[in-house]
Order: C-alpha cells, then structure tokens, then sequence
C-alpha cells in the first residue's frame, strides 16, 4: 500500500480539517502534566507535546495519558438498549448499536497492540456487536515508538512495540515531517486529497527510523512472556501475593486505565419523564474492586486483594493469553503502575516472580 | 433474534406461584420455544430494576413454557416477586453447558440438592425421567433447612411413582409436618450401597456443601471424574465478556455452571 510524507503543520492542518467532518480524537493537554483523548474543534489548540519542537527521536512522547484511547470504543454509560412497557405490561427491546464514524489519531503501538487484542476477544465466542459496530466505524490512526514514553514503559518486554496491526494509517517520526504508511482500505480513503507527497524510499526511512530507536527499549522483563505465563501457572502459594497487595486499598484505578481491562457492569435507568421507558447502560467494572466476585447473599468468591492481584496478574499474563492463543495481554504501557497511588507496579509483580522461581 | 445477544426478548409471566416464604414458581409464556439442556440459565430483566442469572427450573419442552424458581434476595428478584401474571418480564438465553443427559446414559445417577439447588436439579429430574429406561438407579438426596424452605414437595410422590429413590431431608423439622427424613444430606449416603464402577453424581448446592458431600461420595469410591458440581459466581452477561464470573481461567457462564469435580481440583478458586 502507498506511502506519504507530511510535515508535521501539515498533518496537523489536515488532522484538523478531517475534524471538521468527522468526530475526530487525539491527545491534548489536560491540566499541568496530563494528557486525555480529546475531540478535536476547529480551535483546539494541537501543540502535539513536543512534536513542534523536538528531535524526530523525541516526536511522539504523548505519555501520561491515563485513560487510554482504545477505551473510546467502550465509552462508560454507553446504552445497549432502549426499552419501553406498554400499560398492559407488553414490553418492548430496542438495541442500540453505535455507527458514527469516528477517527483516533495519536495511537502508540501499546494502545493500538492493546485495541488490536480487544478485536480478538469481543469477537471471539459469543461476538459483542455493541463493540464492533463502533469498532467498525472507528478509523485509527497509530505512531510508532522511537523511545520510550517515560520510565514506566516495558512494551518491549511483553511485546507490543512493533505493533502494527489493526491501524488505518501509521506514522513514523522523520527528520524532515512525518513518514505516513497507509495500512488499510479506510486509510487510503482518509487520506485520498490529504495533499501530501507520495514517498518513493519507505524501506531506508523505516530503516532509518530503526537505527534511532532507543536501545534498550524501556524496562526488561527476566523472561519471555510464554515463561512468565508458565511462572504464573505455579505461583498459588508463593509470598508474591501478599507481599505485592499488603498496602493495596481495592481503589480499582490499576483497572480503570489499563488499555486491556474490558469487564463490566450493567445498570438501568428509567426516563423520569416517561417511567415506563428506559435504557440499560453498560459501565466499566474493574476485578480489583472488593465487591467484583460479590454474589447476593455477600458471599465473595475472591475475597482479600492477595486473590484480586493474583486474579488481575494472571488474567493478563496467563488466562487471557491461552485463551486467545496470543502473546501477553499487558501491553507494558505502564499506566497501572503510574497511576498506583501506593505504587503497586505489574513490572515489579511480574519481575519478583520470575526471579523468586529461579532459573 | 436481537442484533446483541446483550438484548432480551420479552417473556410472558403467565402464572408465579409461591414455593415457600422466599421462592416463587414463575411459569413463563415465550414467543418460541426454547431448546435448553438441565443446567443451562437464562438471564432474566426486570427492565429499569436490572438482570439476573436464573437457573431453568424445567425439562426441556416443545410448547414455548418455561419455569424459573425465584428467591427474594434483592432489588431483581423483589420486583420480579411483584410482577403480576400476564405481563411481560425480558429475558436472554439459554446459557452456560448444562448436562448433556446422553453422557449419563446407563449409569446410576446421584442427585444432591441443597435448598434452592433444587431447581435447577428438578429440570435435570424431568428429563431424566422422562426417558427412565435409559438410566440405572436415580437417587436423589435432597435439604433443607426446615420444611417450610421444601421446595417443590408435592412433586417428591410422582418422583418416586416415576422411579426415583427419593430422600428428602431437614435440619429440623421445627414441629412441622415433615413426611421426609431429618438430618443432613449427606448422612444418607453410606447406606445407599453405591456401586461406584457404575455411579455418577450431580450435585447442586450452596458451596459449603460440596466439601462434605464430597467427602462421602469418596468415602463410598467415587472418583472426581464421576462428580459433576454446579457452581454459582456473580454474572453480568452469561456469554463471556464482563468477566464477573471467571474462576481463574474458566468462565463460569460458558464453561460452566456444571464442571466436573476432577476439572477443579487444581484451581484453587473453584471451591473456595
Ligand atoms: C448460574 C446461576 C443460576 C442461578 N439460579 C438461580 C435460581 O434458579 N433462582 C434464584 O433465585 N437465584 C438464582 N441465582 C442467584 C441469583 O442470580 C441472585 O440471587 C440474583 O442475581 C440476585 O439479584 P438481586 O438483584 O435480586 O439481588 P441484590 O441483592 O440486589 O444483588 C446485589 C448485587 O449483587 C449482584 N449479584 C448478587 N448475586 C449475583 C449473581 N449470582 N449474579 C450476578 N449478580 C449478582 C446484583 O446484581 C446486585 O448488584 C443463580 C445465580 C447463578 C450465577
Ligand atoms: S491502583 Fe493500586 S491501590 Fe488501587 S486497586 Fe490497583 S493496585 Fe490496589
Ligand atoms: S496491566 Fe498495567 S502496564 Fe499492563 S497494559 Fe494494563 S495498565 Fe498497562
Ligand atoms: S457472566 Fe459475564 S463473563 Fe461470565
């Protein structure tokens, strides 16, 4: 598929432009040192943290961006459907599926790795339509890496630096602007009259772009991901638990902004003004809050945040992964240790348990 | 069919009766039949209040009925208590493994209930003795605390008449009439003179107990791979997706609820 150049005013212009049609997300500044995944207006100030102005090796540091983009194709509260009783108590089911067009841009290979393994699991059994009808409507528009965001960042280790996969467009950091690869159908059609330049040298660009990358990239896991899916598979009675939860509050905020964590919950809502009518709305759930494995009655099926963390760990390292036969369903973007406020890390769980096992 | 599994279709209520003080009978009318196996739920709305997971009560039939058992626990399951027949109630389903009764074929079979693990146990006695020939011995041991939490009584004499040993047991008769015996569900067990190359056991309860009924049935030789247990979890979807259900790398709502006890022992959440 083709291959463009862009210089970053240029991408910026067009980014902005393109929003102007279609609902259009990236990264803007949200207080002194966070980041979220914002609509773009006609006025939203683009500063693209350091894109403007920094070294091609530095382009796409969009880091501290808690909540990230993938969780746009699950919005909280979204409604699966509307309902309506009639007065002899007839009921009546109104699905509601999402199919506004929808671009992201600003995707890190973590994210978009992470996007790409929720693909894999709403359709996978028992499809979630819900999902993948925005999903469907959603074009993606991902970067790559050339360092890592900050020193939370271990995506090399569990794999999802060189994702690639499941983006419309990718853009690489050049010297000279942008290097724009058109990776599917949709991005060809997005990009159609951009007005950027064909590019006849991808293959050296994308080489160059290699020898820039920072090496090593971001923190290294002791093992494989396979090895630490087998390590999980025996750590029941190991110490790690415990140890790794003790001062652990049971907030949930490690699930909330993790790119990979997708359970959920469901609440109804009933129009005030027509109570006869309402909706179902689904809401983010996340499995390290206390009442998660709760059943009426108040037994707990996973009591203690030794069991959640254990529960949280494995499913991302060992459950998720035999399951869907893929590699390790954290994607190391580091979030969940950022934002611990007792500075619980997964790094540091994974890496303790590794080497607790010896070799 | 729905565009989302998510979605319920609507259900009629045709008849709720009440079981005891806290369980009710729900005779439902539904826009087709639904083909289920024993074992299998559904996921019953109360639209505006919410969902929850219910065990199919019934054999499965071809005249578009079936009957849930419902507890008053909560805010679900109190509006659905308050529902009055002929209106509708939604529903989504069915869900979860069930029992494929071909694989029970011959075998005796031991049916343990605890309380409400009655009914889902009463859609696998349906079935199973709607083909009696095809099975060996049927016993069925089932508890409760007193015998105003029996559930479905008047069906213990047709049970029998059908060819089940039947046992019904209290904790304490409380001075009321009790045709049944006391005690716990697992003291009859040593005297039924299992014969464990032929014996399988379905057992259906609150999770305390399965440690105890277990232990007898292994005390009379039957293996875990002849044990099969219904498990309860929290369940928000019943198709996989929320995650509320999972016992470590299982999903209760697909893999489940029916496990067979020797796919457990090594979980260490299973059983907890
Ligand atoms: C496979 C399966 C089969 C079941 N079969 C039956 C049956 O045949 N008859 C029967 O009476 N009960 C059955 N239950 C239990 C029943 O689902 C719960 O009692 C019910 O969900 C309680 O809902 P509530 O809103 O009335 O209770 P509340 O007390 O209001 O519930 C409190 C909170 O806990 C949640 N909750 C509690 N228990 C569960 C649960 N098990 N699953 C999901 N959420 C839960 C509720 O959604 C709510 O958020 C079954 C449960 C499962 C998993
Ligand atoms: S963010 Fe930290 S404190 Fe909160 S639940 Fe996760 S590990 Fe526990
Ligand atoms: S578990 Fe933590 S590091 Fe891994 S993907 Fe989720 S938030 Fe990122
Ligand atoms: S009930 Fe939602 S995953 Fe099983």
């Amino acid at each position: 598929m083709d291959a463009f150049l862009a210089s970053k005013r240029q991408f910026l212009d067009w980014l902005r432009h393109t929003a102007a049609d279609t609902e259009t997300f990236f990264p803007q500044p949200l207080g002194e040192a966070s980041f979220q995944f914002a609509r773009v207006r006609p006025d939203s100030p683009l500063r693209l943290e350091d894109w403007d102005s920094g070294t091609p090796r530095e382009a796409f540091r969009a880091s501290a961006n808690p909540v990230p983009p993938g969780k746009l194709l699950s919005p909280p509260g979204e409604t699966l459907f509307r309902f309506r009783r009639d007065p002899d108590g007839r009921l009546e089911f109104f699905p509601v599926l999402d199919d506004a067009p929808r671009i992201i841009a600003g995707i890190r290979p973590c994210d978009l790795h992470a996007i790409h393994l929720l693909d894999g699991i709403q359709s996978a059994g028992v499809p979630d339509p819900h999902y993948l009808s925005r999903r469907g409507h959603t074009t993606l528009i991902a970067h790559d890496c050339l360092q890592p965001c900050d020193e939370h960042c271990f995506c090399d280790a569990v794999g999802a630096l060189r994702q690639r996969q499941g983006a419309d467009l990718f853009l690489t950091p050049m010297e000279d602007g942008l290097l724009v690869e058109v990776l599917s159908e949709k991005g060809a059609a997005l990009v159609e009259g951009a007005g950027f330049s064909p590019c006849g040298d991808r293959e050296a660009r994308l080489a160059w772009a290699e020898g820039q990358r920072a090496r090593p990239f971001g923190r290294p896991l002791p093992a494989s991901p396979e090895a630490i899916a087998g390590i999980l598979a025996g750590s029941g009675a190991s110490p790690v638990w415990r140890e790794h939860s003790e001062r652990c509050f049971s907030c949930g905020t490690c699930n909330l902004v993790c790119p990979t964590c997708y359970c959920f919950d469901v609440s109804d809502d009933i129009d005030l003004a027509a109570p006869a009518e309402g909706r179902r709305c689904r809401t983010w759930d996340g499995c390290m809050l206390p009442d998660f494995a709760q059943v009426a009655g108040g037994h707990d099926f996973r009591p203690g945040t030794a069991a959640r963390q254990h529960h949280r760990v494995a499913r991302k390292f060992q459950y998720l992964p035999r399951q869907m036969a893929t590699g390790s369903h954290c994607v190391g973007c580091g979030r969940c240790g950022h934002q611990c406020t007792v500075d619980i890390d997964i790094y540091d769980i994974v890496k303790d348990l590794v080497e607790r096992a010896g070799p | 069919m729905s565009a989302s599994p998510l979605v319920p279709f609507p259900a009629r209520l045709e008849a709720s009766e009440p079981l005891s003080e806290r369980e009710r009978l729900f005779r439902l009318a539904l826009p087709a039949p639904m083909s289920h196996r024993p074992g299998q739920f559904v996921m019953v709305s109360f639209p505006g209040v919410g969902e929850a997971p219910i065990s199919i009560a019934c054999a499965p039939r071809d005249d578009a009925r079936l009957e849930l058992t419902i507890r008053r626990v909560g805010s679900v399951t109190q509006a659905l208590h308050a529902l009055e027949p002929g209106r509708d109630l939604g529903l989504r389903g069915p869900y979860g493994n069930g029992i494929d009764t071909a694989l029970l074929a011959g075998q005796d079979l031991v049916l343990v209930a605890g309380g409400l693990g009655l009914a889902p146990m009463r859609s696998l006695i349906q079935a199973l003795l709607a083909r009696r020939e095809a099975f060996g011995r049927l016993i069925l041991l089932a508890g409760f605390r007193t015998p105003a939490e029996a559930l479905f009584r008047t069906e213990y004499p047709d049970w029998t008449a059908a060819g089940m040993e039947v046992h019904a047991l209290v904790n304490r008769t409380e001075h009321q009439p009790w045709e049944g015996q006391e005690g716990l569900v697992t003291e009859p067990i040593p005297h039924l003179g299992l014969d464990p190359g032929r014996t399988l056991a379905v057992l259906v309860g609150p999770p305390v107990m399965y440690k105890f009924v277990v232990l007898e049935l292994a005390a009379c030789g039957l293996s875990s791979e002849h044990i099969f247990v219904d498990l309860e979890r929290r369940m928000k979807c019943g198709i996989g997706k929320c995650g509320h259900c999972q016992i470590e790398d299982l999903y209760c709502c697909r893999q489940g609820p029916v496990f067979r006890l020797s796919d457990l022992e090594t979980r260490r959440e299973a059983l907890a």
